[in-house]
């Protein structure tokens, strides 16, 4: 069934407002920016936020490392969650290239990860082991992140990848238990402000 | 032709897409929120017109249909996109 209107051709103004509405459209065929970095910048802000707030007087306590670890959980879950629901349905190379992107991270953490047991290991002290964990971890982010910038061309994520970087030089730096604190202020902190400023400046112009 | 309403909207969904990404059938259906059928006979429409490539194929047993503007869709779209934005100063 065919409606007679669907041949009307639209004015000038009537069919680039069609385009604009459309391109939004499409725009939800691709992972936002705007929504991950919410996301972990939330999940950082309340996982080291506990981590620090446990860490201000002494040892880190158990329940503040459960409150982190259900953080990053609660990270993971929305961050799947989000990417199949934006892509289902698309194939190509984007898809492939978001993928590729994803196992850098899993790799990226893995390593992570063993560095930090070697360092245990090898009979580095508590503090120095959670010192090179924080670090670490924020130099994972802010690397795949410059990557990422350059990979989709998105100024919002190659800045945060810089900030990032510094971020996790500050975190070992100021050693602890204020290493914490750099995690969740300046790290998810500075996620959350990406968060916004892509969500503004960027507006449906989500990575390709 | 890609001015009609319809076939507009459907060209101009698929216009941000990435030369080599394609959409499935479904999907694109949601995104205009048209019926299986009209969106079928503007796509075969744009098909005929050599704007639109459509892929059918398989997941498994599953029949699928994948979409994606061809270079001479993407040509005429922008063309056209040009020459509204000349219309309107």
């Amino acid at each position: 069934m065919n409606d007679q209107r669907d041949d009307l051709a639209p004015d000038p103004a009537a069919a680039l407002a069609i385009i604009e509405q459309q391109r939004r459209q499409a725009g939800l065929t691709r992972v936002s920016n705007a929504v991950l970095f919410a996301v972990w910048g939330l999940a950082w802000l309340v996982g080291y936020g506990a981590l620090w707030l446990s860490g201000r007087h002494g040892e880190v306590s158990p329940a503040s490392a459960l409150v982190f670890g259900a953080c990053v959980l609660v990270g993971l879950v929305a961050t799947f969650w989000h990417v199949t629901r934006r892509m289902r349905g698309i194939v190509g190379s984007g898809p492939r290239t978001g993928a590729m992107f994803a196992g850098a991270w899993v790799v990226g953490y893995a390593a992570q990860g063993m560095t930090i047991g070697g360092l245990a290991r090898a009979g580095a002290s508590d503090d120095v082991v959670q010192l090179v964990a924080n670090a670490s971890g924020a130099l994972v982010v802010g690397l795949l992140f410059l990557a990422g910038g350059m990979m989709w061309r998105s100024p919002g994520m190659y800045g945060l990848g810089a900030w990032m970087c510094l971020v996790a030089g500050a975190a070992a730096l100021v050693g602890l238990p204020g290493s914490y604190l750099v995690m969740a202020l300046a790290g998810g902190g500075g996620m959350l402000v990406a968060s916004g400023l892509e969500a503004v400046l960027r507006r449906g112009a989500d990575r390709a | 032709m890609i001015h009609a309403q319809a076939r507009l909207r459907v060209v101009a969904t698929l216009a941000p897409f990435a030369p080599g990404d394609s959409i499935s059938f479904p999907r694109l259906q949601k995104l205009l929120d048209m019926t299986a059928g009209n969106l079928s006979t503007h796509l075969r429409k744009l098909e005929d017109a050599g704007y639109v490539g459509v892929t059918k194929t398989h997941e498994g047993r599953v029949p699928a249909t994948y979409v994606a503007l061809t270079p001479a869709g993407r040509r005429a779209f922008e063309a056209y996109t040009e020459q509204l934005r000349a219309l309107l100063g």
